[in-house]
């Protein structure tokens, strides 16, 4: 499987990137701890509320914790434009571009396991944890989908002059339907509104991550060759 | 010249489409029972929102076009009807609050509909504040087309999404039931000329535009040389 | 061989390269001079393919994705900043020729760009000739049947200006076509199989190594700047 080694050997490297640098991953993860901080210092989370606020809270926090730490990781790819080296290799474009989104949600997932733990922890709110099988696979398509989107924006934005206060102007309201969905979802696995099912949200996720996962695809190309 | 013609005739027919729409809008248009006279901005909001998402459409195809065709031309014509688009879903935005205070007795309501154009409305707010942090002018070019097709593909998706997030939460519901057949046929006119003044004012941009094009363009040649 | 055919590219509305007509023959260096701004980037751009060109076309190089068909050096050097320079180089071994990079091939080409001392240090505190080196390595190391390099001389010292001369000489046998823009006349005329002068977007020459010499390309890198 060639396209599977050339994936993984992207991937690989961007872990390995993380592993020196120290960057996105930890800028994330300290982000996510300090809006829940903050979250609870404006609206006082407290045992009545916190059933009603987690999924709202936790889905602003994903998205701008992850929208801050994609910017960092394109970063690195177009400070010297080491991504350029991809075009003379017998990577595709596509395929780079598939991994990046890989290693992103990668990063992403990991910082939405610290931010659940830094909730149940600071909230003393354990449905989360027995809710965790469940709520993992809206976790994943949503995140999928803010990959797409985020590592697309943040590859883009990186090429401008302000790009890190345009990045999360451009990627929050596109992925306003992931958003939607994520929460809805979260909040009817966690507390399990009256007939009613995850499956259409789920469904939404779903539609909008292949939607902009092949677009992409496509546009992939046009952001690096001029 | 061939465009002053065509401008011509577009400023002589809105010349004549304005005031009879206009006229239509508040002397024809029968009074709604419940609403009254407030209602008849929906003639207006309606169009708008047409007009706004005209825009948004050209600009779309127009970037595609270019990332095909890589023609600066495209270009231009994307960014004049994000332009135009963006004004219109400003006046979308305003007019639905103008109508919905009297109304609802709110500013504000989420209404799929009017959250998809503001969701847009933010979207196309940061195509051109992308726009502004390029300097170079292909790359501009290219990037903000890629946000165009993005942001355009974002609308069923927005509209999907918000209307059913709404049905699980409590919903305004619009009185009034089927719209009066006069009402139609005023709207459909009203539609009709804002579609033409759309047109027209990408098209009067895109001129204006190209010129400052080639102003820069040969700003540029005679600072090299 | 490689063809530039009517290769013409418009900025905007203004046109950057005009009319290029150009053959490189196999395992010939081309090296091509200009004032700046005169198109050289964006020439080079378009034949390694990262930028399609207005109008016109480059034949021969092969259209499936062959393993380094063509090599680009840019103005930057392409590297991770944050990596070591051996995680650099493997990475790019792989991502270039698919299998493992011997270690006995790194460690010997590194020794001869004189960052086998550097290995386990971060890409990021080198000095600006070391990444230039490491990037021309990497350039040059990989069997890619074409090469087009970018001012490769930038923040190289005087030896490592002749090493490089060498090296790049050396691909000669190996059949790799060679294309260099420089302002170093004198490494440039080394070099060169053919020059070229690329002068407001045109090809206002093109001549063989042995009709012209150094006097010429610096009087017309002097001369003719407000033309």
């Amino acid at each position: 499987m060639r396209f599977a080694a050339n994936i993984f050997l992207v991937v690989k490297k961007d872990l390995l990137l993380e592993l020196r640098g120290k960057e996105a991953l930890s800028i994330m993860i300290f982000l996510s701890l300090l809006l829940l901080v903050v979250f609870n210092l404006a609206v006082d989370i407290n045992r009545d509320n916190v059933s009603e606020l987690v999924s709202g809270i936790l889905w602003v926090i994903f998205a701008f914790s992850g929208i801050l730490g994609m910017g960092k990781t394109s970063l690195s790819e177009r400070d010297d434009d080491a991504y350029l080296n991809v075009v003379f290799s017998s990577v595709s474009m596509e395929s780079f571009f598939f991994a990046k989104v890989l290693s992103n949600l990668l990063f992403l997932m990991i910082m939405e396991l610290f931010t659940i733990v830094f909730f149940v922890v600071l909230f003393d709110y354990e449905r989360l944890f027995s809710a965790l099988p469940g709520l993992s696979i809206p976790l994943l398509l949503g995140s999928f989908g803010f990959s797409v989107v985020g590592t697309l924006f943040s590859f883009l934005s990186t090429g401008s002059r302000f790009g890190e206060i345009i990045l999360p102007l451009l990627f929050l309201p596109l992925v306003v339907p992931v958003l939607i969905g994520g929460v809805s979802s979260t909040d009817i696995i966690l507390n399990g509104s009256a007939g009613d099912t995850p499956g259409k949200w789920l469904k939404i996720l779903l539609v909008f991550d292949m939607l902009y996962l092949s677009i992409s695809l496509i546009l992939f190309r046009y952001l690096v060759e001029e | 010249m061939r465009y002053r013609k065509i401008i011509k005739a577009l400023s002589l027919l809105l010349f004549f489409l304005f005031p009879v729409n206009f006229y239509l809008i508040f002397q024809v248009a029968p009074t709604e029972r419940i609403m009254g006279d407030v209602q008849r901005i929906f003639y207006l909001h309606l169009s708008l929102a047409i007009s706004a998402y005209i825009g948004f459409g050209v600009l779309f195809v127009a970037s595609i076009l270019f990332l095909i065709k890589k023609n600066i031309l495209y270009d231009v014509l994307a960014s004049s009807a994000g332009e135009v688009g963006l004004i219109f879903s400003t006046l979308v935005l305003i007019t639905g609050s103008f109508w919905a205070r009297p109304v609802w007795n709110v500013w504000w309501t989420w209404d799929p509909r009017l959250v998809t154009v503001l969701i847009l409305w933010f979207i196309y707010l940061g195509y051109f504040l992308l726009r502004k942090s390029l300097p170079e002018r292909m790359k501009k070019a290219r990037y903000s087309a890629i946000v165009g097709i993005l942001g355009f593909l974002d609308v069923p998706v927005v509209r999907l999404a918000t209307k059913w997030w709404r049905s699980i939460h409590p919903r305004l519901s619009k009185e009034g039931g089927g719209l009066d057949p006069l009402m139609v046929k005023v709207l459909l006119f009203s539609l009709f000329t804002f579609v033409v003044f759309t047109i027209a004012l990408i098209y009067f941009r895109f001129r204006v535009a190209l010129v400052e094009e080639r102003i820069t363009s040969i700003l540029n040649r005679m600072e090299e040389s | 061989m490689i063809r530039l055919i009517d290769i013409n590219k418009t900025y905007s509305l203004r046109p950057v390269l005009k009319d290029i007509n150009l053959d490189l023959g196999v395992g010939e260096i081309f090296v091509l001079f200009g004032h700046n701004g005169a198109g050289k980037t964006t020439l080079l751009k378009i034949v390694s393919g990262i930028m399609s060109p207005t109008r016109g076309r480059v034949e021969g190089l092969e259209k499936e994705p062959i393993c380094n068909r063509i090599f680009y050096l840019g103005h930057n050097n392409g590297l991770y900043s944050e990596l070591t320079v051996l995680e650099n180089v493997r990475f790019f071994q792989r991502l270039f020729s698919g299998g493992n990079g011997d270690n006995t091939i790194i460690k010997k080409n590194l020794s001869e760009f004189g960052l086998w001392q550097r290995r386990n240090d971060r890409v990021r505190s080198l000095s600006q000739g070391m990444k230039r080196r490491l990037a021309l390595m990497k350039t040059l190391i990989c069997d890619s049947g074409f090469i087009v390099l970018d001012e490769p001389f930038t923040g190289l010292d005087l030896r490592w200006k002749d090493t490089i001369v060498e090296k790049i000489l050396s691909l000669r046998q190996r059949g790799t076509t060679v294309l260099i823009t420089t302002h170093l006349v004198e490494e440039g005329l080394r070099l060169a199989d053919r020059v070229g002068f690329l002068e407001e977007g045109k090809l206002t020459l093109i001549r063989k190594r042995t009709e012209i010499d150094e006097l010429q390309i610096r009087e017309m890198l002097k001369g003719e700047v407000c033309s």
